[in-house]
């Protein structure tokens, strides 16, 4: 019901890094660079990453800590490298539900600000590109929740 | 749990979470949690302050009902509405596993950089560009 109007909750994080957006770029969409950051496991880690960089082009990750493994699998919907990175993100953070990351990368002389933002949408918005936000609404509304606990 | 068992709960967490995520994509919608997380109403309570006919809004009252997110429940001849904060946990859950995840990536990710400007500094023999897939003999932490 109302699928057409419905827009998820967004994570939003933002970071001043101290290197070039090309080098983070990278990091991002070189299977080789990717497989020594993305794993959420501490420790010895065996990480498999594959990229297909364009328009469409799917990426994989397959994570590998003693008996644990993730997967996570997506596909590329905008590359501008270095400013801009846009996937579909699928795995157990997401409850294995399409999602969509957006990396976005602006050079600030040595350093970059790094904005990196997670929604969780349905996939037909996903498609269509319709990426409307919504703020904080559900951060504002857990707010409000808990001070109404609290009292 | 077994492996089954663990897959239908997620996957009837998740149907939650969209039933929750779609009630909360309307403006409407919001405005009627934001009134109710001050305190329980009733119904014409909710209804009094948006410029549509209460007919509209009990519509979207049923798909907050609908979605977990709203309570209904009979006071003598009143329908009181109250927000069922258990489903809201869920999406903050939701909400703040992503946060963390990124936040300890992000952090990953800077170790790394780090880690590269060494190894460039270090080593001109093996430097960044010619050959980044021979990395220097996977580091083989202890742990």
């Amino acid at each position: 019901m109302a699928r057409d109007e419905a827009t998820g909750p967004i994570v939003q994080l933002r970071r001043r890094v101290k290197a070039g957006a090309e080098e983070i770029f990278d990091l991002w969409t070189k299977p080789e660079l990717m497989a020594r950051w993305m794993s959420p496991f501490p420790g010895a880690v065996a990480c498999k990453a594959s990229a297909d960089l364009r328009p469409g082009g799917a990426f994989s990750l397959a994570m590998i800590s003693g008996d644990s493994r993730r997967d996570v699998s997506g596909t590329y919907v905008q590359i501008d490298r270095p400013r801009k990175l846009v996937f579909t993100w699928m795995g157990p953070l997401t409850n294995n539900v399409n999602t969509l990351v957006t990396l976005e990368l602006d050079p600030r002389g040595d350093e970059t600000d790094l904005v990196l933002t997670h929604e969780r949408l349905p996939t037909t918005a996903i498609v269509e590109g319709h990426t409307k936000g919504w703020g904080n609404i559900l951060d504002h509304l857990a707010a409000m929740v808990a001070k109404g606990r609290h009292a | 749990m077994t492996g089954i068992e663990a897959r239908k709960e997620a996957a009837s967490r998740t149907a939650r979470l969209d039933a929750v995520f779609a009630a909360l994509a309307d403006p409407t919608r919001r405005a009627i949690i934001e009134r109710l997380s001050r305190r329980e109403a009733r119904v014409t309570e909710v209804a009094e302050p948006f410029q549509m006919s209460l007919n509209a809004v009990s519509k979207h009252i049923r798909v907050l009902e609908a979605s977990g997110v709203v309570e209904r429940h009979r006071k003598g001849r009143d329908h009181i509405l109250s927000i069922n904060t258990r489903s809201l946990d869920e999406v903050d859950g939701w909400i703040g596993r992503t946060r963390r995840y990124w936040e300890e990536r992000l952090d990953a990710m800077e170790g790394l950089l780090r880690e590269l400007k060494k190894e460039r500094k270090a080593g001109p023999r093996s430097g960044p560009r010619s050959g980044a897939k021979s990395r220097p003999k996977d580091r083989q932490h202890g742990s």
